[in-house]
């Protein structure tokens, strides 16, 4: 029997996610649905054969790696598996913990669909039309963004928009730079289609001046449902704009790019170091950091030379962790103290401080602290900036300390007392389901700390779909 | 051919005027099926009819879905606007309109040299005008109507460019997909407006 690994992991997850949807009210089974699927759809990719072939006692199930869909194709190769495993692995993670009242019901279909359609996005040939299949996910994101009974507020608005006009700019400069690779580097044409694609993916990476619904997204939203969104939509895109890269010569050997990608990658760290350093919300400060979290990627890319691409890569696992303990915890908190202003959580750490570790630790991990996740990967990609130019390292570690101060300003609230004169007791108020995971979660940070290359290497494997740039 | 073409793009800056200066729905959703009209008409000039038809449909299904929605969910009669806020909204789509008149022969030049002029000025228009509108309001109502607007206009021109099934059906249902956050959107804002105002009521 042959079989399209499309089916597997873009046909099959968006018939549960409808089925889910249907039964979205019944939160245990949507969540257990969700959950189990996104899992098993995670190991199958992990431990999917080279040959393409299962065997399932008597059956045999030959898979092709392409699906035709109206004279083009979706493929899903063997060498994207590894970036399949961790987004489905991420999604089930984000599903299990969604059973928190503040989470919108929406949220589990939705995000199935947005993993699968982001996964199409990722195998679609021409390649260009992932931009539609993109436009897509962002659509089907609205609900859990501005779920039922609520106002849709100014930041859901603009991220719409944003994303929206991303569209155009990209399917234009796609259609550009098929006449560009004959043409010499110098030509208009070169620098137009570039600009349109610069554009594009600006929009949707939210990169400054397009950057402004993101705090505001992550403001008004649930934690748990904003951390997803920004760690599935720029790692999802980022992969996608190596295409770009490995595709066309002249994008792969022009300095240029590579030298305007550190730039905004260092502006984007400074702003959002900066910003998230004097924030009093802490669902606004996340967007800011989420914002640093891009600058890095794209200083990664703008590090090729020095294999800037692999830290990239090894930060997106590293990243999904740390996100989603901030975002799960954030919500817990949310729902305990019905406010996520700084001065909202003072003296939390007396009550709940297995929660407030883990939110520090989170913190500190997506900050860079040593012994923790994106410790090893952050160094050494700064130690390269630094090497590249003095200036840019100089900046993205600058930057990079905004989470970190935010932490520490955080860190005096938890711990300090409403009322200095009768000063709440220590006490450990955690239920065991809320702290085991956040254990876990930190645990699994340390670890990936301590042996980054031995927990993060399978993720490298990605690299190899794109030929150019190994 | 030549006669239809300009009276598609007459049509489109008409329609494009009234969607910017106007915000009551009925007169928008009546601009933007319109609008529809026009682009399909541009459209046929690069694609066949059976294939043009298509964002035909699509967007008059779009604009039918949000227009019903409103009839069920917005009070019936319209809000009165101060003269000054339409004459503004009417002179920032007269500088539109200078704009686009001025950069789309340059534009076509340069990045569009295969594309009659007045197909790059019909997608223009609808590109200039609905940003325009973006910058300018933040109701979802006139925000998704501007996404449409927007993305015909891009259609315009993208169907000069390349001719695709796949791609075809895809933008159909981004189109779709925007028309019904769209109505998702005006669901809410209505219900919102309701239990403010039997909370006032109370």
């Amino acid at each position: 029997m042959t079989l399209s690994t499309p089916i597997l992991w873009v046909i099959l997850p968006m018939g549960i996610a409808a089925i889910v949807g249907v039964f979205y009210n019944r939160y245990i089974f949507s969540i257990i649905l969700t959950s189990v699927t996104a899992f098993a759809l995670s190991m199958l990719a992990l431990f999917f054969p080279e040959n393409m072939t299962l065997s399932l006692g008597p059956l045999n199930l030959v898979f092709v790696e392409s699906l035709a869909i109206l004279g083009r194709q979706i493929t899903i190769a063997y060498e994207m598996l590894p970036f399949i495993t961790l987004i489905f692995f991420m999604n089930g993670l984000w599903a299990l913990s969604s059973g928190i009242s503040s989470v919108p019901k929406t949220f589990r279909p939705v995000s199935l669909v947005m993993t699968s359609l982001l996964t199409a996005a990722l195998g679609v040939e021409p390649f260009l039309y992932a931009a539609l299949l993109i436009e897509t996910a962002v659509l089907v994101s609205i609900p859990m963004l501005s779920p039922l009974g609520q106002q849709p507020h100014a930041g859901v608005l603009r991220f719409l928009s944003l994303q929206t006009l991303a569209l155009p700019f990209i399917l234009l400069a796609g259609r550009l730079l098929t006449g560009v690779e004959a043409l010499p580097p110098d030509s208009p044409l070169v620098f137009q289609s570039a600009l349109m694609l610069g554009l594009g993916f600006g929009l949707w990476l939210a990169i400054f001046p397009f950057h402004s619904w993101v705090p505001m997204v992550s403001q008004r939203g649930s934690p748990l449902v904003t951390s997803f969104l920004l760690f599935i939509m720029p790692t999802t895109i980022l992969l996608f704009s190596l295409n770009f890269i490995n595709r066309y010569t002249f994008l792969r050997e022009s300095q240029g790019l590579y030298e305007t990608l550190r730039l905004i990658g260092t502006i984007m760290i400074v702003i959002g170091g900066a910003w998230s350093a004097f924030q009093n919300n802490l669902k606004r400060a996340f967007g800011f950091s989420a914002l640093t979290e891009t600058g890095f990627s794209l200083l990664a890319i703008g590090l090729t030379s020095q294999g800037g691409l692999v830290w990239m890569l090894l930060l997106f696992p590293v990243r999904a962790l740390s996100f989603w303990l901030w975002g799960y915890i954030l919500t817990l908190i949310e729902v305990r103290t019905g406010s996520l202003q700084i001065k909202g959580v003072q003296g939390f750490a007396r009550r709940y401080p297995v929660l407030s570790i883990g939110l520090l630790l989170a913190q500190l991990s997506v900050a860079g602290l040593p012994l923790l996740a994106e410790f090893p990967i952050k160094i050494s990609l700064i130690t390269a900036a630094f090497e590249t130019s003095t200036p840019i390292g100089v900046l993205s570690f600058l930057g990079n300390l905004g989470v970190f101060l935010f932490t520490v300003r955080l860190l005096a609230f938890l711990v300090t007392p409403e009322d200095a004169d009768f000063p709440t007791r220590w006490s450990f108020t955690e239920e065991t389901f809320e702290y085991l995971p956040v254990l876990i979660m930190i645990l699994a940070l340390l670890a990936l700390g301590l042996f980054p290359h031995t927990f993060l290497s399978g993720i490298i494997q990605t690299l190899t779909a794109f030929s150019q740039l190994q | 051919m030549l006669t239809l073409s300009t009276l598609a793009f007459v049509l489109i800056v008409i329609t494009a005027m009234v969607i910017l200066v106007f915000r009551d729905w009925r007169v928008n959703a009546g601009a933007l099926a319109a609008q529809y009209l026009a682009a399909f008409a541009l459209v046929t000039l690069s694609w066949p009819i059976g294939m043009s038809i298509v964002k035909l449909i699509v967007g008059w299904m779009a604009t039918a879905t949000i227009a019903l929605t409103c009839l069920r969910q917005k009070e019936s009669e319209p809000s009165s606007e101060p003269a000054a806020s339409l004459f503004l909204r009417g002179l920032s789509g007269l500088l539109v309109i200078l704009v686009i008149f001025i950069l789309a022969p340059n534009l076509r030049e340069n990045i569009f040299p295969k594309l009659d002029l007045v197909i790059v000025q019909g997608g223009l228009m609808l590109l200039g005008m609905a940003l325009m509108q973006l910058g300018t309001n933040s109701d979802p109502y006139l925000t998704i109507i501007s996404l449409l607007s927007l993305l015909s206009g891009f259609e315009i021109i993208h169907a000069g460019l390349e001719i695709s099934t796949l791609l075809t059906g895809l933008l159909a249902i981004v189109n779709l997909g925007l028309a019904l956050v769209g109505v998702y959107f005006i669901a809410k804002t209505s219900e919102q407006e309701e239990t403010t105002a039997s909370g006032e009521e109370s």
